[in-house]
């Protein structure tokens, strides 16, 4: 009950995750409570969990153990829980041989969306993909693609975004693209949880970051005070 | 929306982005018919049976063409969604994950029915049996929908191993035998002209593969979808 209360005051909490991959714990009792607006960077080492942690809260993973409240809602009572949720990973989800309209289309009718067509264009020519909405998403670029599912992740307007490595691909300026996307979001109120492998580009962004390590979270703070922190300071210098 | 309306649409979106893929794309009924036809020419062709015997074995080759091009439109469907990992698209949807496996089956069972609308005229040339009778499409209808709904569940559980391209046949046939087997012998009943009441155990086995692979699927499907 004490968790549950305490939940409702965050956008996201997490209590005694754990997740197992063939009796290997890769989430292990995790703890993690993200308030609202918040931007967090996960950081941590290859295989430390962090798509894990992700997918589980996205909904497309089980925890063998624990709980998590979204909006003070318990994850898994309801599938009307995920239209809260806005998820982006280095796969795009898309259906090649169908055109960006048709793919934006397609996702815009599964969550029954009002004003389909008005919300489509409004997510394309925010993400500068006008001149190519008709061309199936096979001829996109990587950079395009990842714009194009920036775009379908937002067309529910969800209050949470996961990101999963979403630099992963992207040239110079397509990752400056996606800094500026990502800072007009938390500047607009989203809160956001990105996990990321060399996090440095977005520490002036972001608002706090948490280190996963060992399947928990070992570190969790305003990035106002990581110097305060010498150990994550230095794996973050050297992730960079 | 009501909830009833809201899954009956899901269903439908899901069948109609997998049509209108496969329109766009033309990879998968093309390769089934082929598939199919192929069948049909080599058994005839190689087994230069008398007429007799291809009455007697038309039924047997009409099931096997057809399930195994359904096999290869059950395999397209998986490498659909496993592209680019499609699939996590449409899980992150509001809705209840069962209405996946309906969509995706219903779309799976009209590529099927696609093939046997066309394979059909060719068997009656090929083997001299009238194959556009109604009552052996009904048996075709219940048979292709019972495969196809057990073909999408056990594709949904393929999905998720290593060995996925080559699993689902191994589990497919051993489980669909009692559809084949069902399907062959009402099949060869109306070919040979029997009445319903001799055939009825074999309609009624089709049947009840239809609905306890379809009630297997409104149960299971999230579970097995989920890692």
């Amino acid at each position: 009950m004490e968790n549950q209360a305490a939940s409702h005051a965050l956008q996201i909490a997490v209590r005694g995750l754990v997740k197992r991959y063939h009796y290997h714990p890769v989430l292990n009792q995790l703890t993690l409570d993200i308030e609202h607006g918040a931007f967090c960077i996960l950081v941590g080492s290859n295989g430390a969990g962090k798509t894990t942690l992700l997918r589980i809260l996205a909904s497309l993973s089980r925890a063998d153990e624990g709980r998590i409240w979204i909006g003070g809602m318990l994850l898994g009572t309801s599938p009307l829980l995920r239209k809260r949720i806005g998820y982006i990973s280095h796969h795009t989800m898309f259906y090649q041989d169908l055109t960006a309209i048709e793919n934006l289309r397609h996702y815009a009718r599964l969550y029954a969306l009002q004003d389909i067509d008005e919300k489509i264009q409004a997510g394309i020519q925010s993400t500068g993909l006008t001149r190519a909405q008709h061309q199936p998403v096979r001829t996109f670029s990587r950079g395009m693609q990842q714009r194009l599912s920036i775009a379908r992740a937002l067309l529910h307007d969800p209050d949470i975004l996961l990101f999963d490595e979403p630099y992963t691909g992207l040239d110079q300026e397509a990752a400056q693209s996606l800094d500026q996307k990502l800072n007009a979001l938390h500047q607009a109120g989203r809160t956001i949880l990105l996990a990321a492998h060399r996090p440095q580009r977005l520490i002036s962004i972001a608002s706090h970051v948490a280190w996963l390590n060992d399947g928990k979270i070992i570190q969790h703070i305003p990035t106002s005070r990581l110097a305060d922190i010498p150990d994550l300071y230095h794996y973050l210098q050297e992730a960079a | 929306m009501k909830p009833l309306i809201r899954y009956l649409n899901t269903i439908w979106q899901i069948t109609r982005k997998d049509i209108q893929v496969e329109w766009r794309g033309r990879q998968g009924v093309p390769v089934m018919l082929v598939f199919a036809l192929l069948v049909v020419f080599l058994f005839n062709f190689a087994l230069q049976l008398s007429p007799e015997l291809q009455a007697g074995l038309a039924s047997g080759l009409l099931w096997v063409s057809l399930a195994f091009a359904s096999t290869l439109g059950l395999n397209r469907s998986v490498s659909l969604e496993r592209e680019n990992n499609a699939m996590d698209g449409l899980l992150l949807a509001p809705v209840d994950r069962s209405a996946i496996f309906f969509g995706k089956s219903i779309s799976n069972f009209a590529f099927t029915c696609l093939v046997a609308i066309i394979l059909l005229p060719v068997f009656s040339l090929f083997y001299q049996q009238n194959m556009l009778s109604l009552p052996l499409i009904g048996i075709i209808l219940l048979g292709v929908a019972a495969y196809t709904s057990l073909g999408t569940l056990l594709a949904a559980l393929s999905i998720q191993t290593r060995t996925r391209d080559v699993l689902l046949p191994v589990l497919l046939y051993p489980l669909a035998l009692p559809i084949l087997i069902a399907a062959v012998e009402s099949s060869r009943g109306v070919l040979s002209g029997q009445a319903f009441a001799d055939l009825q155990s074999w309609v009624y086995l089709l049947v009840a593969c239809v609905v306890l692979f379809n009630a297997a699927g409104l149960m299971f499907f999230e579970t097995i979808l989920e890692e």
